[in-house]
Order: structure tokens, then sequence, then C-alpha cells
């Protein structure tokens, strides 16, 4: 190699990738579904942070939201809420590596223990939500 | 001159371009935010979906009765302390995964901006702030033990 090639700046290479790339394949789309499902769940928690503040408002001016669009808001961020539960705790199987009596615990029993504590902290949760209304 | 990004990530088991073995380093930056990225992940996706079918399109259709439609029982769960820190850990703690994802997403879509740093400050920051301004409300709105 000579010293001027050695010497020189050195060639970038930037990245290209059109922006609808993830347009061309389903699973380039369900992937950034996955990703884009952050957006919704952090305007209903920023929504539930606001029912919070207006609990400060006084019994007179208290009313809960229940407006047809706000139902129509949860079912959409429902759906995104129920993909992000489902891809993020598939997911644990890969992440989670840990042995018991030394013997590997299998990716499914890891997962299906995600799911597991999934249905039992909804029916935990669920239940106070309720009761706690009464 | 090569610009750190462009050599390979992580920071150990390469070279530098002038030949000199690369010290191992750990990258706790990367530690923290992965560590919040994977909490807030978890907590998102075992918690969320029931507060928003419940409180979200159940309550709102009275299917059921759900704490926050009366502003009695609202405000006498919002008093307990076990409910407030319940709450500062299912909104805040999802936030900082939310930001990692977004930032990535805005990546993903060739904006290269979001790896930047002043774009870390504002995600990560903006994290940070949903988590205070949520700790704000929930002492100030209704205090402990009303």
């Amino acid at each position: 190699m000579s010293t001027s090639e050695a010497n020189a700046t050195p060639r970038e290479y930037p990245w290209r990738m059109p922006a609808n790339w993830w347009t061309r394949s389903r699973h380039y789309f369900w992937y950034i579904v996955r990703e884009f499902t952050a957006v919704p769940l952090a305007l209903w928690l920023l929504w539930l942070l606001v029912e919070i503040k207006r609990a400060g408002d006084g019994p007179a001016r208290y009313s809960p939201h229940g407006s047809a669009p706000f139902v129509i808001f949860s079912v959409v961020v429902l759906l995104f809420s129920l993909y992000h539960s489902f891809t993020f705790l598939s997911l644990a199987g890969s992440i989670l590596h840990f042995k018991l009596l030394d013997r590997p615990v299998s990716a499914s029993v890891i997962v299906m223990s995600q799911f597991a504590a999934w249905a039992v902290a909804s029916g935990v949760i669920g239940f106070f939500l309720v009761w706690l209304g009464r | 001159m090569i610009e750190s990004s462009h050599l390979p990530a992580g920071g150990e088991g390469g070279r530098r371009p002038g030949g000199d073995a690369r010290v191992p380093k750990t990258a706790f930056n990367h530690l923290v935010f992965w560590f919040l990225f994977a909490q807030g992940g978890i907590i998102a996706a075992i918690l969320i979906p029931v507060h928003v079918l419940i409180q979200g399109i159940l309550g709102p259709l009275n299917i059921v009765t759900v704490v926050d439609r009366h502003y009695d029982t609202w405000v006498s769960a919002l008093g307990n302390p076990i409910v407030k820190l319940y709450l500062l850990v299912l909104i805040a703690a999802p936030f900082f995964h939310f930001a990692h994802r977004i930032r990535y997403l805005i990546v993903d879509l060739g904006f290269k901006a979001g790896k930047s740093m002043p774009a870390q400050v504002v995600f990560y920051g903006g994290a940070v702030v949903v988590t205070l301004i949520t700790i704000w409300v929930l002492l100030t709105t209704v205090p402990i033990g009303s």
C-alpha cells in the first residue's frame, strides 16, 4: 500500500435505506408496529396522569372521561398494548437463560411463566380497580 | 479521521486504526438504559392492558364499576401511599422503555439524528421529566391519608 493511500481519508458508506423499507415485507411492517406501540401507550398513560390530576379539582368539577371518542381511543390503545405484551413476553424465552437444580429451564417454560404472571397480575389489578370503585 | 461510530460497537476485542489493542471497557450507560428499557417493557406488558380495558373501556361503558368513575372512590384510593407508589411505577417506568423504542423507531425510519446525544437527552430526559411530574402530581393532588 502506498503512503498516499494509507493517509487518504477513509471512504464513508452512509446509510441509504429508503424511508419506506418497512412497507416491503410483512415482517418489517410488524417490527415497526411493535416499535410504534410505545406512542399510543405513552398517550394513554399521560391521560391517566391527567385523570389523577383532575381529582384535585374537587367533587363538583370532577367528571371522568367517558365519551365515545375516548372509548374508541382506548380500544385502539388496547390493541397496541396487547401486541406489545405478546411480543415482549414472547421474547423472554430468548433473553432469559437460567438453571433450576442444575438443569437449564427451557424457553417455552420461561415464556409460559411470563404469560402466567401477566394473567395473574391482570386478575389482581382488575379486581382492585373494580372493588375499590364500589 | 474515523469517527468512533464507524468502529465496531462494544469497545472490546477490536483494534484502533493504528494497530494498538483497545482497552476493554464496561458500557455502564448501556447497562443502565438497557435495564430501564427492560423493566419498563415488562411493566408495560404486564400492567397496562388491564388498566386500558377496565378504565378506558369497561368503566366508561358502565359495564363495571371502576375506581376512577366516582370522585369519592378515586380520591380515597389516591390517598393511599401504596396506590401512589404503584401508580408511579405504572406511569413512570414504561416511559424509559418508550423513550428507547421511539428513539430507535426514528432511527429505523431513516433519521440518524435519533442516535445523537441531543436526541438521547431529549428522549431519556423526557422520561425523567415525566417521572418528576408524576411524583409531583401524586404528592400534591391528593395528599397521603386525606
